[in-house]
């Protein structure tokens, strides 16, 4: 066994060790009430409080308290998935005609921040709203999770307490992405482009005020309609864009809490000296570091190119370089235990650019580039495109140093974030050094948002019809451990196609202060920001 | 007199003019629009519906149609609405002039008092000990960035004292306390580099003014030190410091992008950076037009001064 993989091994053990003896979500502490959380932003929200328009944390986390979803993933557990939903304005649901109508039977007396009653009509507005249905009474400026709904054939109201989502076919993990921090439920009667300026939400916290660029402040709801939630009395999101600040800041006690994605093992390890009592879990940001390569053009639609960078490619010496441990490798969707459905080590071993010894993973990528013309000596010329800041740049940089020495000559190019994704979904570029966040950890989401034929986010322009198929199947499949082993064939298929070779999942060092309770990271940033059950042991 | 600052005023309104067409020149040159980076966070870009938000903010137009726009809002007071926040432009630049005309005065006046009579003493005790540390003090100020010594002056008070100064504004009614600790901190990382450049110019100056001949005089008839140094040499020296300090102050209305950021205050250079990587016109060339109205300002300021300092000064009309 290689030292870097040792390394690698005693790592990611001691990061288990370290999450199962971590102490327990305090449950039988009694939850105390009262108090102000003040948690950090590493920028202002960028749409307002508008979730359904944007694909960032920075919306997503300061703006999940203001709302509700149908149904949520349990904020008290870790894993998310299909047993660990559990309703919000839903009181219950049902599967029928198998798994062809989602029912939902609603909450009673819940009533929206400015009085009005909750009802199906609000549930029938948002869906069909983000589904972009003919006969939707408004439209999103930006919708950019529609594929998520696709499957959707209708939204039926039967009565004021009911909402019967009509399937085109069975689709059992509808029911995690509508549990996903991305699908709160809009007051129909407030047009959704307020919501970029203010927020009229159901949820535990009310907007008291948002002072642009600096702060996002909430007060509890007093009508909410879980009884005794949420405890705390207030929410403040300072806006910090200094990252030193935003360390110093949580160091000194100013802030409880630190951002979702924001801390590095590096960061977490210098927090933990300086102030020992802090609390550092260890979880799966649902963000992976990835190349993307245009299929459109050569030499990337060439299959031996694209298999010779992933070949090309050390995994292990990335995280151990770029990442300083703190990132996994993993196949097209989180690993376990940070995720469910990803690949585990041992199956990704045969897969390009996994094989436990780096130095034939090279030769094999030499070997595919010789046979397609190119040496070392006569490399093939290429840009690598990346966005210009400084996560992407690392990343990039390692690869092309890893390129260099299969025939493959690669030069940087940084693309400022204003273009950056105009660039990438245009195809305007040959190869990039990319990241990719999910919502929740599941294949549908995934799969369709960044693999399928013609989605926006499809940066690679992979389209294979036959994993089209393989795609529809394991997401029709009801059988779980069948959709697991559907799941385990499409990642193993999607790397061996260099569809979009995954370098690793990053892991976030989500650090707390040891008065906060209740604030459990899940394995994907995007979905435990409600606050509903987070209280203050101060 | 009246005729000079009438004359400046016009010249002052041309600039204002010539600086409105090369912000809102350069601002179109830059890749990327608001529209992209809306797009950037959603993570996609679709071409019909970017068209459409184009249309929506009126970015659509031609150039010339936009700029006319701009210059008419302007003269009726309308600020437009800013792109990111669908909100008056006006509503969301009030709250940060303040904050920024504070940390300026602030760091002026630090730097003011600090580099004046550091200048003034290096000059009188020329070569000596003093002298040398007084300008090894300088070369400090001036070799040390300010946004450097604000992260420093951070992590000392973390590392000693678990403290730092407050996350957002505390407005002097709020808590006077706390209100002053927030701007002290900052003002005196700013003022130190500038009294740098302050005490240099005094001590040059001075010296230079100290050779003249009506010095010799002032020393032949008998007078003190304090008489011949504080009243005689150093307002006749002064005329290049107040140029200094007027370009200080001005440059430092744009130019505590990094101070406001370390110390995480909002004021106008941070909102400005802000709002410039997000392509939101409206907000950008209006905090550039306030940052050249100030500048053109203090220059006219510094103007007047020097005929109260100098009546050997005299303004035509």
């Amino acid at each position: 066994m290689s030292r870097v993989r040792l390394a690698f091994l005693s790592i990611t053990i001691l990061a288990l060790a370290a999450m199962v003896l971590a102490p327990a979500p305090s449950q039988s502490q009694t939850p105390k009430s009262g108090g102000v959380l003040n948690m950090m932003l590493r920028e202002d929200l960028s749409q307002g409080f508008s979730i359904h328009e944007t694909s960032t944390i920075s919306t997503v986390w300061p703006a999940m308290p203001c709302f509700n979803n149908l149904v949520l993933f349990d904020p008290l557990k870790k894993t998310e998935s299909a047993e660990t939903v559990i309703g919000e304005l839903a009181e219950k649901w049902s599967w029928q005609d198998n798994y062809r109508n989602l029912v939902f039977f609603l909450r009673k007396g819940v009533k929206w921040h400015d009085g009005q009653p909750f009802t199906s009509k609000d549930v029938k507005f948002t869906f069909d709203m983000l589904r972009e249905a003919p006969d939707a009474p408004a439209k999103l400026r930006i919708n950019p999770r529609k594929d998520w709904y696709s499957n959707i054939e209708a939204v039926e109201t039967p009565d004021q307490y009911t909402a019967v989502f009509r399937l085109k076919r069975p689709q059992p993990s509808l029911l995690l992405m509508l549990a996903s921090g991305y699908t709160p439920v809009y007051a129909a009667h407030v047009p959704p482009a307020d919501y970029r300026s203010n927020c009229v939400g159901t949820g535990p916290f009310k907007v008291k005020e948002w002072r642009k660029g600096e702060y996002v402040e909430f007060v509890k709801n007093p009508d909410y309609f879980v009884k005794g939630r949420p405890y705390l009395d207030g929410l403040k999101y300072f806006v910090i864009l200094e990252r030193g600040t935003r360390q110093a800041a949580i160091q000194a006690g100013k802030l409880d809490v630190s951002f979702p994605g924001e801390t590095s093992k590096t960061a977490a390890e210098q927090l933990k000296k300086a102030v020992p009592q802090l609390v550092i879990t260890p979880f799966s940001q649902n963000v992976a570091d990835n190349i993307i390569m245009n299929m459109k053009k050569p030499p990337f639609d060439n299959l031996k190119v694209r298999l010779a960078v992933s070949h090309a490619i050390d995994r292990r010496a990335l995280i151990q370089a770029v990442q300083q441990g703190g990132a996994v490798v993993g196949a097209g969707l989180a690993p376990k235990p940070w995720g469910f459905w990803g690949l585990a080590e041992k199956d990704l071993v045969g897969l390009p650019g996994y094989g436990s010894k780096p130095a034939d993973e090279k030769a094999v990528a030499k070997k595919l580039m010789a046979e397609v013309g190119f040496t070392p000596q006569k490399p093939l010329k290429v840009e690598i495109v990346t966005r210009a800041i400084a996560v992407y740049v690392d990343m990039a940089s390692f690869v092309i140093n890893e390129l260099k020495q299969v025939g493959i000559e690669a030069t940087l190019k940084q693309i400022e974030t204003a273009q950056w994704h105009a660039t990438a979904t245009r195809g305007d570029y040959q190869i990039g050094a990319n990241l990719t966040g999910v919502g929740p950890d599941d294949p549908d989401a995934n799969y369709y948002e960044n693999y399928a034929c013609g989605s926006p986010r499809n940066y690679s322009f992979y389209c294979n019809e036959q994993v089209m198929k393989m795609f529809d199947a394991q997401s029709q499949e009801l059988d779980p451990k069948k959709r697991l082993a559907l799941n385990a064939a499409i990642q193993k298929k999607l790397e061996a196609d260099a569809a979009r070779p995954i370098l690793d999942w990053k892991l976030d060092y989500f650090t707390v202060w040891p008065h906060v309770k209740n604030l459990i990271p899940h394995q994907s940033i995007y979905n435990f920001g409600r606050m509903q059950e987070v209280w203050s042991d101060k | 007199m009246k005729t000079y600052v009438l004359q400046r005023l016009v010249i002052a309104l041309l600039t204002l003019l010539g600086m409105s067409m090369v912000i809102f020149t350069l601002l179109r040159l830059a890749p990327g629009d608001i529209v992209d980076i809306l797009f950037s966070t959603a993570g996609y870009v679709s071409p019909s519906e970017k068209q459409a938000i184009m249309k929506e903010l009126g970015i659509d137009r031609p150039y010339w149609v936009q700029y006319l726009d701009w210059i008419r809002q302007m003269l009726t007071g309308d600020l437009g609405k800013s792109y990111r926040y669908d909100q008056p432009a006006w509503q969301i630049i009030r709250p940060l002039v303040p904050v920024t005309i504070e940390l300026a005065a602030l760091s002026t006046l630090f730097a003011v008092l600090i580099g004046v009579p550091t200048g003034v003493i290096s000059a009188v005790r020329q070569d000596t000990t003093l002298d040398y540390l007084l300008r090894v003090f300088s070369l400090a100020g001036l070799s040390m960035p300010a946004f450097w010594l604000g992260m420093v002056i951070i992590l000392g008070l973390v590392t000693w004292f678990a403290w730092i100064p407050p996350l957002s504004y505390v407005s002097p009614t709020q808590d006077l306390k706390l209100h002053a600790v927030q701007f002290l901190l900052p003002a005196l990382a700013v003022g130190y580099r500038s009294s740098a450049l302050i005490m240099r110019i005094t001590r040059s100056s001075l010296l230079e003014v100290m050779r003249e001949d009506y010095i010799r005089t002032a020393w032949a008839k008998g007078q003190t030190g304090r008489v011949v140094i504080w009243r005689h040499a150093l307002k006749n020296a002064l005329l290049p410091v107040v140029t200094v300090i007027g370009i200080e102050f001005a440059f430092l209305i744009g130019g505590l992008v990094v101070t406001e950021t370390v110390f995480n205050l909002p004021g106008v250079a941070r909102f400005l950076v802000q709002a410039i990587l997000w392509r939101d016109y409206p907000i950008v060339q209006n905090l550039v037009m306030f940052i050249a109205i100030v500048v053109i300002l203090c220059n006219l300021l510094v103007d007047m001064l020097y005929g109260v300092l100098d009546p050997r000064v005299r303004y035509g009309g």
